[in-house]
Order: C-alpha cells, then sequence, then structure tokens
C-alpha cells in the first residue's frame, strides 16, 4: 500500500478531517488529520485493514502537542502512521479504544506522561506514576536535574 | 470465603518483577483483575532526551534486564533511520547474532521461571545452566554478562575475538539436544498437561484487538514475525520458519518458545557461517566526529552549534524475544533525541491481562503470566 | 518379641543413676531420691530428651540428604561447604534461626499465632514415640500403635488451619483452606490402604505387622495400597506435586507466610518429621520393617544394631524416591487434587481392601505361593 493509495481510500469519506498523507520509511504513510474527526479517522484506518494498534505515544513541541499512533495491517503487512496536533493549552483528543482496545493503556501513559488527555476513556487512571502524581515528565518544561517535590499516594486493598 | 481483593505483588513470587496484580476473587476463582505497574518506571524516554545517541544505548540495557541487546538494536536501528547512517554489513551481521543469542538466554529464563511456577524445580536449574553458556559468550566478546554496551550508533563497538565462532558452536551443539530434554521433562508430563492444557486462552482475533504479539499471538495460530514480515538488519538473508502453535493456550506458547529457540539455532549457524567467511570493519566510516569514536564524549551545549546536524525520523520495530518492540526516535539535530518513544511488547501483552486471566482459578495465574513472560522493565521502561 | 523400648531403657537408666546415688546418701534422702515416683517421673524426663534427640537427628539428617539428592537431580551440588559435604550445613541453618527474631504482625492473634506451629512440632514430634525402630528398640511398645500414630499424623490440618487463620493473612487463609481441604480428602483413602495392611497382619500393632511380613513383605500383594498409601502420603506430608497449601508461586508459602525466625523452623522441623513418620510407615506397613528376606546372608542381619541399619537404609530410600518425585513433577491444582482424591483414590484404595479382604479368605499369594497367613 502506498501514500496515494491511502489518500484515495480515505480521502472522499473523511472530507477536511484528512489533512494529507506523506510517505514514510517502511510505512504505507503518514497520515495527518484533524482532531476533531478522530474517530472517523480510526474507524476509516481500522476498514483498511489496520486491525493492531501497536503504539500511542505523545511529543511535546512545546507551542503543541503531537499525537501519534502506529498500526499494523496483516493483509498489506505494512504500518501505517497516523498523526495529529492538539494546542498545548487545550490538550485533548477523542479516546481510540472503542476501534482499538489496545490504545488503552498506551492513552493512560501518554495522558499521564505527555499530558494529553484522552475523552471518553474507559479508565483513565495514572499507570507508570503514582496517584496523584502532579507533573507530566515528557513534557520539554520538566527539566531533569531539579528537585521534584513528590506526594505518593497509595491504594490500599 | 466471601469475594475479596488480593495483592499479587509487588513482592510476589509469581511477578517475576517488580508490579502488582490485584485480583478479585471469590474462593479460588478470579472474578476481575486490575495489574498496577510504574514500580519499575526509570523514566527512560525522558533521560534518553537529555543524552548523546550512544549513551542512551546505556539504558536500553536496563530497559529489559533479559533482553538488553535486543532493545539495543531497536534502539540503534531507529536512531540510524534517524540520523541517515548505514552500517556495515558484517555490523548487521554482528548484531542478528546478538539478538538470536539473546532471544535464546531469554527464552532460557522463561524456561526456567515459568516451569517454577508450575511447581517443577529441575528445569529452573537446567535452564540457568544452559543459559549461563550464552552469557559467557556474551562476556567473552562484549565484556558484560548483562549490561552489555556493544552496539553503536553506526556499527557494533567491537568484532569478535579469535576463536569466538567455534566455541559458539559448540555452545549450540550443546544446547539442541538439551531443548529436547526440555520438552521430556514437560510435554512428558500428565500433570503439565493438566496444569497448562487450556488455560489461558486468547485467540488470534483478541490478540490483534488488544494488541499482543509475539510467542502469545503466534500461539494463537498467526504466522506473524517482523523478522519475515518486515526483515530489519540482514533477516531476508537467512532460512529460518515461523514457530506456530494452534491452541492459544500455554502449552501453545510453551511450543512456541521452544521452536523459536531451535529456529535461532537455526539461524545463528547460518551467521556464524558468514562471519566466518566475511571480515571487514563494524564501524560505518563516514560517521560524523562526534558520533564516530567507540566511546564518545559527552557533547557541550556551546560546542554543538558549530556542527551541522542532519534532521530526521526514525521508526524502528524488530521480533524481540517477548514480541513487537517498536522505537520512534525524532531528532531535531543536536546530539540528544529530541523525543524517544518505545512501545514494549510487554506492556501491551499485561495490558491484555483481563482477557485472559479472568474466570480461571487462583492456582491458574503463575502459569498464565509465566506464559506472557513479564519483564517488568519492559513495561515500565 | 523382645520388651525392650525407649522407655523402659530410659527407666531403667534413671533406677540405676538413682540407686546409686542413694546408696551413698543417709537414710531420710536415700528414701526419697529412690522413691518410685521420681523414678518414673525422671524417666519420662530422660524419655522425651532420647526421643528429642533421635527424631531432630533424624530431620536433620533427611534435610541434609534432601538437599544433597535434590542438587544431584539438578545438577548441582547441594551443600557442601559447612562440614563434611555440608553435614553441618542444617545445623548452621537451624543456629541461624534460632537466633532470628520471631516477627509477630500486629493484626495477627497471639495466641494461635504461637501455639499452631508449636503444637505442630509437638505433635508430630509425640508419633516417634510409637513407632518401632527395630525389634530392640521401640519407644512404646502399644497394641494399637498403628492406630495411635494416624490419628496423631492427622491433628495437622486443625493446628495449620489455626496458625494460618491467627496470622490474619489472606494468603495464609488461603493456604489453610486448602490444607484442610487436601488433608481431609487423603486421610480417608489413606486410612483404606492401612486398613488392607491390617486385614492381612490381622493386628494394629506395628511391631506385629513388621513380623507377619518375615516371609514376604506386604508391597507386592498389597501394590495398590502401598501405591494409594504412597499419594495419600504425599498429600499428607504437603510435598510436590500436591504441595498446594504452601504453593510458593502464588499463595508465597501458604500458611506460614507470616512465620520467620524459630515458628517458622518448627514448620520447616515438622514437616520434615512427617515426612520422615511418612517414610517410616511406608517401611513399617509394606517394607518390611528391619526384617530382611531371608536369601540375604546372615552376615548382613546378624550384625550389631543391623536391625536399626536395615531400617534407616529402607527408610532413607523411600525419602528418596520422594525427593525423585519433588524432582520431577509439577504440582497439581486444588480441583485437580480434591477430584482425584475423591474420584480416584478412594475407590482404588476400596478395591485394595476388597483384594486384601479375598487374600486372606483363599489363604494364598499369587506370587509368593501358598503361606500361612493368620487373617481375621
Amino acid at each position: 500500500m502506498q501514500p496515494e493509495d491511502l489518500e484515495r481510500a480515505l480521502g472522499p469519506a473523511l472530507g477536511p478531517t484528512l489533512v494529507g498523507v506523506e510517505p514514510f520509511v517502511g510505512f504505507a504513510g503518514r497520515l495527518r488529520f484533524r482532531r476533531e474527526g478522530a474517530l472517523d479517522v480510526f474507524r476509516a484506518v481500522h476498514g483498511l485493514g489496520f486491525a493492531h494498534l501497536s503504539l500511542v505515544g505523545g511529543i511535546d513541541w512545546v507551542d503543541h502537542r503531537e499525537v501519534f499512533y502506529v498500526a499494523w495491517s496483516d493483509d498489506a503487512r505494512q504500518y501505517v502512521l497516523l498523526s495529529t496536533e492538539v494546542p498545548a493549552n487545550d490538550a485533548h483528543l477523542e479516546s481510540a479504544t472503542p476501534v482499538w482496545p489496545s490504545a488503552d493503556w498506551h492513552e493512560r501513559e501518554t495522558w499521564e506522561l505527555v499530558d494529553i488527555s484522552f475523552d471518553h476513556h474507559p479508565d483513565l487512571r495514572h499507570l507508570l506514576t503514582p496517584d496523584g502524581y502532579a507533573f507530566h515528565p515528557l513534557l520539554r518544561s520538566f527539566k531533569l536535574h531539579e528537585p521534584e517535590e513528590l506526594e505518593v499516594k497509595t491504594r490500599h486493598v | 470465603m466471601s469475594e475479596m481483593w488480593i495483592n499479587m505483588g509487588p513482592q510476589h513470587p509469581m511477578t517475576h518483577g517488580l508490579w502488582n496484580l490485584r485480583v478479585r476473587i471469590d474462593g479460588e476463582v478470579i472474578l476481575d483483575v486490575d495489574p498496577e505497574m510504574g514500580y519499575l518506571h526509570r523514566g527512560i524516554e525522558k533521560i534518553s532526551e537529555d543524552r548523546h545517541y550512544n549513551e542512551v544505548i546505556t539504558l536500553m540495557d536496563r530497559t529489559c534486564y533479559v533482553a538488553g541487546l535486543s532493545w539495543e538494536h531497536l534502539y540503534i536501528l531507529a536512531s540510524e533511520q534517524a540520523l541517515h547512517i548505514q552500517p556495515p554489513e558484517r555490523a548487521q551481521y554482528l548484531r542478528v547474532l546478538c539478538e538470536e543469542f539473546q532471544r535464546i538466554a531469554s527464552h532460557l529464563m522463561w524456561y526456567a521461571a515459568f516451569v517454577q511456577d508450575i511447581g517443577l524445580m529441575t528445569p529452573f536449574l537446567y535452564g540457568m545452566r544452559d543459559r549461563d553458556l550464552i552469557l559467557d559468550l556474551f562476556q567473552s566478546y562484549t565484556g558484560a554478562r548483562m549490561t552489555y554496551e556493544y552496539m553503536r550508533v553506526g556499527g557494533v563497538r567491537n568484532d569478535l575475538p579469535p576463536g569466538f565462532t567455534d566455541q559458539a558452536r559448540k555452545v549450540l551443539d550443546w544446547l539442541g539436544p538439551r531443548f529436547d530434554e526440555y520438552d521430556r521433562l514437560c510435554l512428558g508430563s500428565d500433570i503439565f498437561h493438566k496444569r497448562c492444557d487450556n488455560l489461558g486462552v486468547l485467540k488470534a482475533n483478541d490478540c490483534v484487538r488488544h494488541g499482543v504479539t509475539g510467542p502469545m499471538l503466534r500461539s494463537a495460530g498467526l504466522r506473524r514475525d517482523l523478522r519475515k514480515d518486515r526483515p530489519y538488519a540482514v533477516y531476508d538473508q537467512l532460512d529460518f520458519e515461523v514457530a506456530r502453535a494452534d491452541t492459544a493456550d500455554v502449552t501453545g506458547r510453551y511450543l512456541v518458545r521452544m521452536e523459536e529457540m531451535r529456529q535461532s539455532i537455526r539461524i545463528l549457524r547460518q551467521v556464524l557461517d558468514w562471519l566466518d567467511h566475511h571480515p571487514g570493519p563494524v564501524l560505518a566510516h563516514e560517521l560524523p566526529r562526534w558520533l564516530g569514536a567507540p566511546y564518545a564524549p559527552v557533547g557541550r551545549e556551546g560546542y554543538l552549534l558549530k556542527r551541522h546536524y542532519p534532521k530526521g525520523v526514525g521508526f524502528s520495530s524488530i521480533e524481540e524475544p517477548h514480541g513487537e518492540a517498536q522505537a520512534y526516535v525524532v531528532n531535531e539535530g543536536g546530539e540528544h533525541p529530541y523525543r524517544v518513544k518505545f512501545r514494549s511488547p510487554v506492556f501491551a501483552n499485561v495490558s491484555a491481562a483481563r482477557q485472559y486471566l479472568i474466570g480461571y482459578r487462583v492456582a491458574d495465574i503463575p502459569p498464565i503470566m509465566g506464559s506472557v513472560d513479564v519483564c517488568v522493565g519492559e513495561v515500565d521502561r | 518379641m523382645s520388651n525392650l523400648t525407649l522407655y523402659s531403657v530410659s527407666f531403667d537408666l534413671v533406677d540405676a543413676v538413682l540407686s546409686a546415688i542413694g546408696s551413698v546418701l543417709p537414710a531420710p534422702l536415700n528414701a526419697w531420691i529412690t522413691n518410685a515416683d521420681l523414678i518414673t517421673g525422671l524417666a519420662v524426663l530422660v524419655f522425651a530428651a532420647l526421643l528429642l534427640a533421635a527424631s531432630m537427628l533424624n530431620t536433620i539428617m533427611l534435610i541434609w540428604w534432601e538437599r544433597k539428592l535434590l542438587g544431584r537431580f539438578m545438577d548441582r551440588r547441594g551443600a557442601m561447604h559447612v562440614g563434611y559435604a555440608g553435614l553441618l550445613q542444617n545445623f548452621a541453618d537451624g543456629f541461624k534461626l534460632f537466633r532470628k527474631t520471631t516477627v509477630r504482625p500486629r493484626e495477627a492473634d497471639p495466641l494461635g499465632f504461637v501455639s499452631g506451629p508449636t503444637a505442630y512440632m509437638v505433635t508430630s514430634m509425640i508419633l516417634f514415640g510409637v513407632l518401632p525402630i527395630s525389634s530392640g528398640w521401640n519407644s512404646g511398645a502399644l497394641p494399637l500403635s498403628l492406630l495411635l500414630a494416624l490419628a496423631i499424623f492427622s491433628f495437622a490440618p486443625l493446628f495449620i488451619f489455626v496458625s494460618a487463620w491467627s496470622s490474619n493473612n489472606k494468603y495464609s487463609l488461603m493456604g489453610g483452606m486448602r490444607s484442610a481441604a487436601q488433608m481431609i480428602a487423603y486421610e480417608v483413602p489413606l486410612l483404606l490402604a492401612v486398613v488392607a495392611v491390617v486385614i492381612v497382619s490381622g493386628s494394629f500393632d506395628l511391631t506385629t505387622i513388621v513380623y507377619e511380613q518375615q516371609n514376604y513383605w506386604f508391597w507386592g500383594p498389597l501394590f495398590v495400597a502401598l501405591l494409594v498409601f504412597v499419594a495419600g502420603m504425599l498429600a499428607e506430608m504437603e510435598r510436590i506435586p500436591f504441595d498446594l497449601p504452601e504453593a510458593e508461586a502464588e499463595l508465597v508459602e501458604g500458611w506460614n507466610t507470616e512465620y520467620g525466625g524459630m515458628l517458622f523452623a518448627f514448620f520447616m522441623l515438622a514437616d520434615y518429621l512427617r515426612a520422615l513418620i511418612g517414610s517410616i510407615l511406608v517401611v513399617l506397613l509394606f517394607l518390611g520393617g528391619w526384617t530382611m528376606p531371608t536369601w540375604v546372608p546372615s552376615v548382613a542381619t546378624s550384625f550389631p544394631l543391623a536391625g536399626i541399619f536395615w531400617f534407616m537404609l529402607k527408610t532413607y530410600l523411600v525419602f528418596a524416591v520422594f525427593i525423585w518425585i519433588r524432582a520431577s513433577l509439577p504440582r497439581v491444582r486444588t480441583d485437580q487434587l480434591l477430584r482425584v482424591g475423591w474420584n480416584r483414590m478412594i475407590p482404588l484404595s476400596l478395591l485394595s481392601v476388597f483384594l486384601a479382604a479375598a487374600l486372606v479368605t483363599v489363604k494364598c499369594l499369587p506370587v509368593f505361593g501358598c503361606v500361612p497367613s493368620p487373617g481375621i
């Protein structure tokens, strides 16, 4: 599958939600989309056979944040890279869990580390950091080599 | 007994690491589970942003403490793509050598821990004994048994010592018959089948939905192996089969891992033959100077600005012993990566715990989680 | 049959010592010190001390035997640094456990937490008082010693459950539950297998049972009973493959999770005591006790303490089989264990009782020919 194929298959259905498809080494393409129609994009991409979501990650570009998804298709034997941008002061996005249940933990991790919230996520809790941890370590504003105040709340059964 | 929550972990023999499986049970039946991770979260992705490209390799050894070389390979592939560097062919063969030996070592570690989970003590010692032979080999050419720091952006640190290939062949000759012995000890036992058959079943469909990869996915019948599907390094020039089983249960995962070890031996023999006949450089010549030295000094900030750094994004995915690992390296110029994101196969496999644990018994948790082969360093990073 | 017992030996010993002391003392003290009550009381103490020493020494040797043999099965050497071939390793370990602080969880029940392991240990040790070791060496000759031994043996689930419950730990509680269920399930086939032996030998006295085996050991004619007995014993001893009450993989040692120091040592020692007693019972009931077949040259059976020698050799070999099983089998699951116990073991043990009754009725054995058998 080539970027052109992706654009041809998805363009009409998604309309303005789809920003564009660029080539990316070793991938079917890098698909940029607007966050407003995120769930439609996930459904459409899933419909193309990319049933296996491997990775959700966030990048802090200081002025905005990028969320990227890597999905694999068993038929095409190829990855596709989806990416979207969210503004830093309003960083939230529709959750991919209705389409790909495997997004669950990846989104929890992205939420706590890169501070990107996922709407309608079934269980948005801290995963790697303790409950109540107020920092988002993977933001560029979180500098290493500086003392941090840590308040740990543990769950007791 | 009425329903209750029990904490399996963070210090519990089942966990094989530092994590907490909260289990709601009714008598002995599991009603709900909730894995609680993060006890080993060291922020490797964050620390990487503050480090030289070659310094991140140190962290990779610590990411997964039983498959350090595989993680080095993963990171190196992504950062080479981000930095537009092509390693020499011999280095690629050496990396495959590392990865396959690491696969056997990791699977032997899994075997040792897994049989211990179902109460079989003897193979634990057998597994560790045979894993030690591979660690000896690693020590002979990387200088370390656990934290290797062997690969470099643009190649590997050093070539093999003289006589290594013969020694490695001896180890392989020893290991082959041992795997049959392991099989007799486990598959020959009725109790093993009673404990493991139809246990922790996760069908191919659910595996894909929940992002499960590696031996768990292949035991469900899917022929999916990145070494075949998306060959990296020199895997397209090597001849091997993809291990597969149809039962999707704990026994299936056992069979897949055993077969994978046998296939690794097959790959290793080809690699050793190639290495014998193709001497050459192991580190790329056209490296930028700040990357070229095997022990590259840490760059100082003012010193950086005078140089020209290419920008780029690197993505790699390899078939790690536990499954499909991915790395995403963003290079915005400079000696440090801008952002490194790792996808750990165990992370996804554990996140699907509800799918393969609920409905079974408390006594089934150790064999099921054992068959998942949890490496916590990898999950928490 | 000699009447020499461990108790009579200690009685004679105390009697002799006190008489010797009394002979040199003036009159009123003389009468007091040779008082029969005092002699009996001291004799009981000496008896208990001897019993303790013998059982502990053997238990510790059994642990050494297991460590060495298990080590060999696993392609390693086991303990080897303290003493010759690591013989003193277990004494060092015991000393270490003895010095350790006993930590009791705050929420645990003090009475049950301490009394559970103690009672478990004590009841296991009492068992030595009823088991004959050789023709001239049994602790107390009782006509119903087999029944008494099995009765004391079956106390264990109660004490395990008490200590598990008073630990106030969920793992301990689950382990205690499993232990109780398992021991009760396997108690029945165990007793039925013993009934087969009793039918053939016609006695509840272990010494008589051994002498009934002078012509043929019972393991051949009562093979089914032996299998059931060994399996039941494995379950009672909580050894692999039936060690699920203390399954370390899921229950973190089950009912002794919260124990450390000397209280844990009590559990550990009592476990091996019970293992030793289990092996002794197998030898007594099925392998001819201290008797040897007639084809064995008399030089091998007539040296001093030959009975004890052969008896202990058999016991350690039986235990070696248990170690072998431990080295090569995985652990079963609770429901599988109970299903096997109720659905397989009980019918099998009933079958063994039936076979024993048939043997006694026809007074002939398929392999050994027609031999006089006392029957019932």
